[in-house]
């Protein structure tokens, strides 16, 4: 079962890489926003989201994403989701977020996939 | 100063034609702008295109807020100030502070919210030309035009995902109740369905409690472990149940959220959550009549071999005795129980006649019943008392037996050129024997069914003569309790003893037919409900 929202980061090459755990609603979503925000205004415009730990999202957690892109796109930025659950990644597809962000199998893939750009 | 523009003159108007074009071309990088902020600096841009030698500060005051947002231009603190103050139902207004040679403006939004812009150094000479206040009045139109366009690209995207939001609970919907019929039959479909049903409704907690009638045997928390108190659990929540197995499944969520905090679930959260609960609902009712269906398999797969094991020790035909004539029948029932009957030639010439029935059905009785006739075998190689017989009988199938398993049986030694029999009956029901006069003998002399007990108990015989012309009967209750569609029995209602006594054909073959179909004729359509066995054995006239 899906346990309370956490999340750790670090900063790789002026890249951002959010791992989450748990429920990413209002409160998760806005925990990532606030750590995007962070490093945003420092001029990070990569991001990597590993949601290994994240089987459940729902819609207030996704407008959180979604503004994350929406941020990234003025800038030329990107975001990369990674290690998702099958039922997550139906999710954010359907959503449409996929339209805007990448999706890897794991953070060394998507920090390969940003190299190879 | 407050001032509103006069007719212009030819000159004035000649220059604003020409910044018609800009407009235009203004308008289309301004409905372009993604944020505020970027519309505000579009627009800054604009102004400053037009007037170049200007300063552009832009402000932002929300619907009923008091304070203005600074989005764009300057770094002077207090520039604000200089804004006039919307009056009554005025969409706009203007001050020119002619000291500072700037024009303040503020226009009222669509949304009911207001821009205010201050333009420093925009005055020509000392005063502020008609056209000064034109273009400036047209441009801030243009920003509210840029601004409404920013708000339907907006509201078009909060369109597009809600419309997504829609697609996405139908499509999970369908996913969820996919997923809960294929888990195993280990896990628990109650914890996907209620994961999904947080997620669909934005709900940030929720609970599957099951209960029976007076206790609360389980509780599913989602978040794990996140606790529901107090008011939570009154307040901004829906609920769906169903019953199954006499436990009650009650699917709670609490707390739907938005971007501004709690708001209260509706219709459609109430509709997704009963919907989710009748997928688990049927979930449920699919494993159980799935594991039904197993078990059914594997009975009759029990059975099927039982009654093969059953088949192989009941005797294809029985040895002929000289001076007797011999018949032996034994119909298993659908379930299979434990019958068994034989007739042994022994090596001293004498015959060992024996019927057997284990307590129980299925495979267990059916392994009973070919022990027994393992160990009868063996033991009836070389010459043993019927007693010792029973006693070592008893020992091996209570050890071969579990506790609330055991055989009552009927043995008997037949000395066929005497006709001497020595019986023992070791709880099973009495035979009988029809003596010449037409009264009957019942064999009952013995002691406990074979592996009742793990005890050295002792046995006893008794030895009767079957006179030429007499009869004898051993038979399991499977006849005796044969029962007819009222559940009675038939040898209630028409009495075994009467019906040998009354039955003496020539062969020993017709009374066991006649015996059957007086059975068939009395249980009529009512199930077989267990083995039915019998032995007779006439002594020739």
């Amino acid at each position: 079962m899906e346990q309370q929202f956490s999340l750790t980061s670090e900063l790789r090459d002026n890249r951002l890489i959010i791992a989450t755990s748990g429920y990413i609603n209002n409160v998760g979503g806005e925990a990532i926003a606030t750590e995007f925000n962070n490093h945003f205004a420092n001029g990070v415009k990569e991001i990597i989201l590993n949601l290994a730990q994240s089987k459940v999202v729902n819609s207030i957690g996704m407008s959180f994403l979604l503004e994350i892109l929406d941020q990234l796109e003025e800038v030329g930025g990107k975001m990369v989701f990674t290690n998702l659950d099958p039922a997550v990644e139906k999710m954010l597809s359907i959503m449409g977020l996929f339209k805007f962000a990448g999706k890897e199998a794991s953070v060394d893939d998507a920090i390969k996939s940003f190299s190879s750009q | 100063m407050t001032k509103t523009p006069q007719t212009l003159s030819h000159a004035a108007a000649e220059r604003l034609s020409g910044q018609i074009e800009l407009l235009q071309d203004a308008f289309r990088k301004l409905s372009s702008a993604a944020t505020l902020r970027d519309l505000a600096g579009q627009f800054s841009g604009v102004v400053q295109e037009i007037l170049p030698s200007s300063g552009v500060e832009l402000f932002y005051k929300p619907q009923g807020a008091e304070r203005w947002q600074k989005l764009s231009g300057g770094r002077v603190p207090g520039t604000d100030a200089m804004l006039p103050t919307l009056e009554g139902s005025s969409s706009s207004a203007w001050s020119v502070d002619a000291g500072s040679k700037s024009v303040a403006i503020v226009q009222r939004l669509v949304d009911k919210s207001s821009v205010g812009m201050v333009v420093s150094q925009v005055l020509d000479g000392e005063t502020v030309t008609d056209v000064d206040l034109i273009s400036l009045r047209l441009f801030i139109h243009l920003f509210d035009n840029g601004y409404q366009e920013l708000l339907y690209r907006r509201t078009e995207k909060e369109l597009v995902f809600s419309l997504n939001h829609r697609v996405l609970q139908l499509n999970s919907l369908i996913d969820t109740g996919i997923e809960v019929s294929k888990l195993d039959q280990g896990s628990s479909p109650e914890h996907l369905a209620l994961e999904r049903a947080a997620s669909l409704t934005n709900a940030s907690k929720g609970l599957v409690k099951i209960a029976s009638a007076d206790k609360v045997n389980k509780e599913i928390y989602f978040p794990d472990g996140m606790p529901i108190h107090g008011t939570a659990r009154l307040e901004h929540s829906i609920a769906a149940s169903f019953t199954f197995a006499e436990n009650t499944y009650t699917f709670e969520l609490f707390e739907k959220e938005s971007r501004s905090g709690v708001v209260p679930f509706d219709e459609t959260d109430q509709l997704l959550l009963e919907a989710l609960a009748r997928q688990v609902h049927a979930s449920l009712e699919n494993r159980f009549l799935h594991e039904q269906s197993l078990e059914k398999q594997r009975i009759e797969q029990e059975m099927s071999v039982a009654a093969s094991i059953q088949q192989k020790i009941i005797p294809v035909s029985l040895p002929a005795i000289d001076g007797y004539d011999i018949a032996g029948v034994n119909i298993p029932s659908k379930s299979v129980g434990g019958d068994y009957y034989d007739c042994i030639p022994l090596a001293d010439g004498r015959f060992a006649l024996v019927i057997a029935d284990v307590a129980g059905k299925g495979m267990p009785a059916a392994l009973l019943v070919s022990s027994l006739h393992a160990y009868l075998a063996a033991y009836l190689e070389s010459p043993i008392h019927l007693t010792d017989l029973a006693r070592r009988l008893n020992k091996v199938i209570a050890h071969a037996s579990t506790d609330d398993k055991f055989i009552t049986a009927f043995f008997a030694l037949l000395n066929p050129s005497t006709g001497e029999i020595e019986s023992l009956n070791a709880g099973h029901n009495p035979s009988y024997v029809m003596k010449k006069d037409g009264t009957l003998q019942e064999l009952k002399v013995g002691g406990i069914p074979l592996g009742m007990i793990d005890m050295d108990l002792p046995y006893e015989s008794e030895k009767i003569t079957l006179e030429k012309g007499e009869r004898i009967l051993f038979y399991t209750d499977g006849i005796t309790e044969a029962a007819n569609e009222e559940n009675h029995f038939y040898d209630d209602a028409k009495p075994l003893s009467h019906f040998f006594l009354t039955h003496t054909p020539q062969k020993a073959e017709l009374f066991i037919a006649d015996l059957i179909r007086d059975i068939k004729n009395y249980t009529g359509s009512a199930p077989q409900s267990d083995d039915i066995t019998a032995l007779y054995l006439h002594r020739k006239p």
